[in-house]
C-alpha cells in the first residue's frame, strides 16, 4: 500500500461525477462510494492521484484493470464518507474555520 | 395527469368482515380492473354515415354538445370527424365535403372488453380526448372519454363507501393499530422526477398522525419510496398502492412496463439497469428492490418480460410495540 | 448538537428552518446517492450532500433526519425550497466542499461540551 499521505495534501469527498470534475482541486484523494471504472477515469482527468472506495463496496475487475494502468492508487474501508474524511482530515491537520484539530503534525 | 394524488377507499364488503379470499380488500386498482370499458362507455352514440357534409357534423357537434361524431353505417366503423377536423374544414375551405373525404381513419381504438386500466393508459400514452369502441366483430359500440371513466368511478365509489359505512357502523381509519384502516393509490409517471418520492412521503405523514412505532414507519415509508422510485424510473408508470389492515402494512406497485429478466439479479444489492442520466439524480446503484426486501417481512415479486411486473412488500405493524 | 446550532459552526446558511431545527443530531451522513441513504438505519440524521434536488428532502423527510446541508457553495432551485417547506424539513447551504464539511461537523461535534 503506498504512503499515501506523503504525497497528498488535500482531499475530495463525492458521489457525483459530474461534480467531481467540476471541483476537485488538484492532487486530492477522492472519497467515494463510487465503485466503478469511470471513477478512475475522472481522477486521471483531476489528476487525483488516489481513489478510497468507502462502504467496503466491491471493486469490479475492470475498474482495478484501469486504475492499474492509470497509476491511480486505490483504496478502499468499510467506512462510510463522512468517517473517511474525518479521519483522513485528522491525518492531513487541516485547520479549517469553525472547527478544531486535536492530532498533531506528522 | 398528475402523480401521487392519493384515491380514497373502495373495498368489497365481504372484506371488511375478513372472509374474503386472502386478506387484501379490492383495491381501487382491482376495481379499474374489473370494470370494462363496456360498463362505462357512452352507448347513445350521435354518428353519420359516410356521405354526410362537414357541415353536417358541425351542426350535429353543436346541437349534442359533442367532440368528436363517429363515422358509421350499420355498426360498421369507418372513422372519426373531431372538432379539430371541422376547424381545419372551415378554415380550409371545403366544409361542404363529405365526411368521409376528412375523417380521420388511422384510429387508436379499444376494446368493449378491455379493462379500465388498461383504457387509461391509452389516455396517458395518446393524449386523445376520446376513443372509439369496438366489439369482437369490429362493430362500433359506443365511444370512450376520460369524463366517462371519472364518472364511473365516482359512482362506484359512493356506492362502495356508502356500503362499507352501513356493513361497519363506524368510519374508516380507527384509531389503534389493530382496527387501523387505511387505504390509498397514487399514480406514478415515468421519469415524472418532480413528483417521484410525493406519495411515499404522504404515506409517512398519514402513519405518523397515528400510534405507529417509528422504526415500522421507517420501514414501511422506505420500501413505499423505493417502490415509488422504481415505478417512476424503470416503468413506463404504474400504481403504488398501499393499504393497512389487520396489523399488516402492504404495499403493492403494479405497472406495465418491461418487466424483470432476471427477478433474482434484480433484487440483489448493486445491479442496476439505470443509465447514466438516472443515476446523476442520485438514483440507479442497484439498492432498490434489495432494500425493499431488506425492511420487509413479506416479499413477493412477479414480473415477466414485456407485460409488466408487480412487487408486493408486507411491514407487519401489529404486535411489534 | 442540534441542527441550528451545527449551520451556526459551520457558517451556512439556514433557508428553511423545518421541524427537527432543534433537534439534536444523533448521526451524520456524507452521501450523494439517494439510495445509499435510505439504507442507513439511524434516527435524527444530518444529510451533508452535494445533491441539489427535490429528492435529497423527500429521502430525509423519509428517513426522519433532522436536517440537510447541501454543500459546495450550490445555488439551489425553487422547487427544492417549497418542497423543504412542504415536509417541514430543516435545509441549510454550505460554501465548504463535503470533506471540509465532513471534518467541520466532526470537530462541532466533538468540541461540544
Amino acid at each position: 500500500m503506498p504512503d499515501e499521505e506523503a504525497e497528498v495534501a488535500a482531499a475530495y469527498t463525492s458521489d457525483l461525477l459530474s461534480d467531481v470534475v467540476a471541483h476537485c482541486p488538484d492532487g486530492a484523494v477522492l472519497v467515494t462510494v463510487q465503485n466503478h471504472k469511470n471513477s478512475v477515469a475522472v481522477c486521471t482527468l483531476v489528476g487525483a492521484p488516489a481513489i478510497l472506495v468507502v462502504h467496503r463496496r466491491e471493486i469490479p475487475a475492470d475498474m482495478l484493470e484501469v486504475a492499474r494502468r492509470e497509476g491511480v492508487a486505490l483504496l478502499r474501508t468499510k467506512d462510510d464518507q463522512f468517517a473517511a474524511s474525518c479521519k483522513i482530515g485528522a491525518v492531513l491537520m487541516r485547520p479549517l474555520a469553525g472547527a478544531s484539530c486535536d492530532e498533531s503534525s506528522k | 395527469m398528475s402523480a401521487a394524488v392519493p384515491s380514497p377507499v373502495l373495498l368489497e364488503p365481504k372484506s371488511v368482515t375478513g372472509t374474503g379470499a386472502g386478506n387484501d380488500p379490492l383495491v381501487l386498482l382491482e376495481l379499474i380492473q374489473r370494470l370494462k370499458v363496456r360498463d362505462v362507455m357512452t352507448t347513445k352514440l350521435a354518428t353519420v354515415s359516410r356521405s354526410a357534409t362537414m357541415r353536417e357534423v358541425q351542426e350535429l357537434m353543436r346541437q349534442k354538445k359533442i367532440s368528436g361524431v363517429p363515422v358509421e353505417e350499420d355498426g360498421r366503423f369507418f372513422g372519426l370527424v373531431s372538432i379539430d377536423d371541422i376547424i381545419r374544414a372551415l378554415g380550409g375551405g371545403y366544409i361542404g365535403d363529405p365526411c368521409s373525404k376528412h375523417m380521420t381513419t388511422k384510429l387508436v381504438v379499444l376494446e368493449d372488453d378491455m379493462p379500465i386500466s388498461f383504457a387509461l393508459r391509452y389516455f396517458d400514452r395518446y393524449h386523445y380526448g376520446r376513443f372509439p369502441v369496438l366489439n369482437r366483430d369490429r362493430r362500433l359500440v359506443g365511444i370512450l372519454c376520460q369524463r366517462d371513466i371519472n364518472r364511473a368511478l365516482l359512482v362506484e365509489l359512493s356506492t362502495e363507501l356508502n356500503r362499507l359505512e352501513a356493513a361497519t357502523g363506524r368510519h374508516l381509519a380507527q384509531d389503534g393499530v389493530s382496527n387501523l384502516y387505511l387505504l390509498r393509490e397514487f399514480p406514478i409517471c415515468k421519469y415524472d422526477f418532480e413528483n417521484a418520492g410525493k406519495a411515499a412521503n404522504e404515506i409517512k405523514h398519514l402513519l405518523q398522525e397515528r400510534q405507529i412505532p417509528p422504526k415500522i414507519i421507517r420501514r414501511i415509508a422506505v420500501a413505499a419510496y423505493e417502490l415509488e422510485i422504481n415505478l417512476c424510473v424503470h416503468s413506463d408508470g404504474g400504481v403504488l398502492s398501499w393499504q393497512i389492515s389487520n396489523g399488516r402494512a402492504v404495499i403493492i406497485a403494479r405497472d406495465a412496463g418491461p418487466g424483470i429478466e432476471d427477478v433474482e439479479w434484480a433484487c440483489r444489492d448493486g445491479t442496476s439497469t439505470a443509465n447514466e442520466w438516472i443515476r446523476s439524480l442520485g438514483f440507479g446503484a442497484g439498492m432498490g428492490l434489495a432494500n425493499v426486501k431488506r425492511v420487509s417481512d413479506e416479499f413477493e415479486v412477479t414480473s415477466k418480460k414485456g407485460s409488466g411486473t408487480t412487487v408486493r412488500a408486507v411491514v407487519i405493524v401489529e404486535g411489534l410495540a | 448538537m442540534t441542527m441550528a446550532e451545527m449551520a451556526g459552526a459551520l457558517k451556512a446558511e439556514i433557508l428553511v428552518e423545518g421541524e427537527g431545527c432543534h433537534k439534536a443530531i444523533r448521526y451524520v451522513v456524507a452521501s450523494d446517492l439517494m439510495s445509499d441513504v435510505l439504507l442507513v438505519d439511524e434516527e435524527d440524521m444530518l444529510l451533508l450532500t452535494s445533491l441539489a434536488s427535490d429528492q435529497v428532502l423527500r429521502t430525509a423527510q423519509i428517513i426522519g433526519a433532522v436536517g440537510v446541508i447541501v454543500v459546495n457553495g450550490k445555488p439551489l432551485p425553487s422547487s427544492m425550497v417549497e418542497v423543504a417547506m412542504q415536509l417541514r424539513m430543516t435545509l441549510a447551504t454550505s460554501k465548504l466542499s463535503k470533506y471540509d464539511a465532513c471534518i467541520a461537523v466532526h470537530g462541532a461535534l466533538g468540541a461540544r461540551v
